[in-house]
């Protein structure tokens, strides 16, 4: 990973690790999900927002990347799975939607590393 | 909702269950679409058991919202054929490697997702078989 958007993907892919431990913490305690887990997990939306615009601004001053198809979707997919993740728990605040937040910010942080690899 | 309706789960390991399908749908549906796409010819065996991979998982995410709402049989099957899938493939794709000249999903038990597609429906089997024993009825209310 190198570039100008290197150092945001790394935070991003950092934030999402402690996201994903945070919650789950919660799941392993038990414990019903606390506001700030849904606050912590909109600001990781927010910083793959700021790295998906970050690659699509690269896209539109003309860097090709090796599979364009491929590097679009990691680009889709890396700002969609926390919202669909956090609103299909929105209803549920039992631990186990502790469980649901933590597989959808691992997934963004792998998706975050994908989108990056394949730049 | 009609009074024989069993009460709507929304709470249970299920949830994180079924985020986890969720997500294979959309990583093996869009592997499997673009590799179809872009070079099936490359390794068109390959390819076809990600697509195959992709509609089992659509189809493990609806067995599990079934058995969360009380009606376990689709998912008694489902998650059967999708273990045996990834076994069959991955197996076949460790000691035939001349068919797979590009890894599909299941290829070495899914090891290019960390192996996450072999024990998917592993825990899957674990929750449905811990959330639907059959019930036995106790022998002093039998008798």
């Amino acid at each position: 990973m190198h570039g100008p958007l290197a150092p945001i993907a790394w935070i991003a892919v950092g934030y999402a690790a402690v996201v994903t431990a945070a919650a789950g913490l919660g799941l392993v305690l038990k414990a019903p999900r606390p506001r700030w887990l849904d606050q912590l997990a909109w600001m990781l939306e927010a910083l793959c927002a700021v790295l998906a615009l970050g690659a699509l601004g690269s896209l539109l001053r003309g860097h090709r990347p090796e599979s364009m198809s491929t590097h679009v979707g990691y680009m889709i997919a890396v700002v969609c799975i926390l919202p669909v993740a956090l609103g299909s728990v929105r209803e549920e605040r039992d631990s186990w939607s502790c469980g649901v937040v933590a597989v959808a910010a691992l997934a963004t942080g792998v998706v975050a590393v994908r989108l990056m690899m394949t730049r | 909702m009609t009074p024989h309706d069993p009460p709507r789960p929304k709470r249970g390991p299920h949830l994180v269950l079924m985020a986890c399908y969720a997500l294979f749908i959309l990583a093996s549906g869009a592997r499997a679409a673009v590799q179809i796409a872009t070079k099936f010819h490359v390794a068109p065996l390959a390819y076809t058991l990600s697509a195959v991979a992709a509609v089992t998982y659509v189809a493990g995410w609806f067995a599990i919202r079934r058995a969360a709402h009380g009606r376990p049989r689709f998912a008694e099957v489902m998650l059967w054929v999708e273990l045996a899938g990834v076994v069959v493939i991955g197996t076949l794709s460790l000691v035939k490697r001349d068919w797979f000249p590009d890894a599909s999903v299941w290829s070495d038990y899914g090891s290019g997702y960390g192996w996450v597609p072999a024990a998917l429906p592993v825990a899957a089997l674990l929750w449905l078989h811990r959330t639907h024993e059959p019930v036995t009825e106790p022998l002093e209310e039998a008798a």
